[in-house]
């Protein structure tokens, strides 16, 4: 009869049932260094350990971070590339051409309406 | 930048200034056009450019907060001063809507039958349908502290469900109240008391539509993992709308549903 040293509750705790009937220095091929003191914390399953992170996404901030701080002189509305190109054009086109629709659709409404 | 030497963000040139602004020109415009002409065109075009303008405004304040750290203390001082100033003008354009509800009810002209609700009005029964509404909001923010507290200990799973829930209390008012505009026995032109209900909580509605938007893109920042336990001003103005949002409403519902009844 042996006992180990619990690291989780602190306490010396009895061994398993099979170490009782197969006591270390009987089996021809053990090792000859006391195996590695495992302490018993609650041991994560590796489903389990990922889940959260699983459903919820990886998180991007560290390379967005890395990404958006580049010291390459282009405006924050643009550091993203093509996607951000596009959308500024449209903008812009819409901007401009509103612009000049509005001008009009208003110029229109100021000339009077029946002539008699 | 990188030899700056002060804490305060030094913001880069941007066209969504000039694209807010002709937003602003062609909704103006876009609606006498429409009201004169029955064109919608000018009037999308307002509508378009708006929502392009603030998704990639408000898009680069996101950039410039949790990307590229500019939102350091100083700043955050500002942007709070900020959020405080606009939710102060929001009280007093809902003040306004009192205002006019209390001067028109404590009074009744004789036009009304010089009673309140004035003579053929029949208003909604404020124990139905808006006493639920009121249990609705104060649940959602409950739900919205719930989040907010989970966010600061680093309960990153349970600050992502509260922030759901409080969304999905906000939609059930928007559709509660859908419903009971639909139903509702008066209309806007019902005179002085349609007015004042409708404008009232109308706006109210509005608000709570802008603030379940704020929330959701509150929930789609948390679940990017764009807030930290120490760091989450957008989150903060978020709570903090939701919460006006919702004293709004208990003072709708004890003044124009309960009293006005």
């Amino acid at each position: 009869m042996f006992y180990r040293f619990d690291g989780f509750t602190r306490r010396l705790a009895g061994p398993v049932t099979a170490e009782v009937y197969c006591p270390q220095g009987l089996r021809p091929v053990a090792p000859s260094e006391a195996p590695k003191l495992i302490f018993a914390t609650p041991a994560k399953m590796a489903s389990e350990a990922g889940m959260a992170e699983h459903y919820l996404g990886v998180n991007r901030v560290p390379d967005l971070q890395k990404l958006f701080q580049k010291s390459d002189g282009i405006p924050v509305h643009l550091k993203r590339g093509v996607p951000d190109k596009l959308l500024y054009r449209t903008t812009m086109a819409l901007t401009i051409g509103g612009t000049i629709y509005c001008l009009v659709a208003l110029y229109i409404a100021s000339q009077p309406r029946n002539k008699k | 930048m990188a030899h700056q030497a002060h804490a305060y963000h030094m913001v880069d040139p941007s066209p969504w200034p000039l694209t807010g602004a002709v937003a602003a020109l062609l909704l103006t415009s876009g609606l006498a056009v429409w009201f004169h002409f029955k064109s919608m065109t000018l009037l999308v075009m307002g509508l378009l450019l708006m929502i392009l303008t603030m998704i990639q405004w408000w898009r680069d304040i996101i950039r410039e907060g949790t990307f590229q750290g500019h939102h350091t203390p100083p700043v955050q001082k500002g942007l709070r001063y900020g959020m405080i100033l606009f939710i102060t003008s929001e009280v007093f354009f809902f003040l306004g809507f009192f205002w006019a509800f209390y001067h028109s009810s404590l009074a009744p002209t004789p036009e009304l039958g010089g009673v309140w609700p004035p003579t053929g009005i029949t208003p909604l029964n404020p124990f139905e349908v808006p006493l639920l509404n009121t249990a609705v909001l104060l649940a959602s923010g409950v739900t919205v502290t719930w989040a907010h507290h989970s966010l600061m200990e680093g309960k990153r799973v349970e600050a992502t469900q509260a922030l759901t829930l409080t969304i999905i209390l906000g939609f059930y008012f928007t559709a509660l109240q859908a419903m009971e505009y639909y139903e509702a026995p008066f209309t806007i032109a019902d005179g002085v008391y349609g007015t004042t209900f409708f404008v009232a909580t109308g706006f109210h509605g509005l608000h709570v539509i802008i603030g379940s938007t704020f929330l959701v893109v509150c929930l789609l920042r948390q679940i990017m993992y764009h807030f930290t336990s120490s760091h989450h001003f957008g989150f903060e103005a978020a709570a903090w709308y939701w919460h006006f949002v919702d004293v709004v409403w208990l003072f709708l519902y004890v003044s124009i549903y309960w009293w006005g009844s």
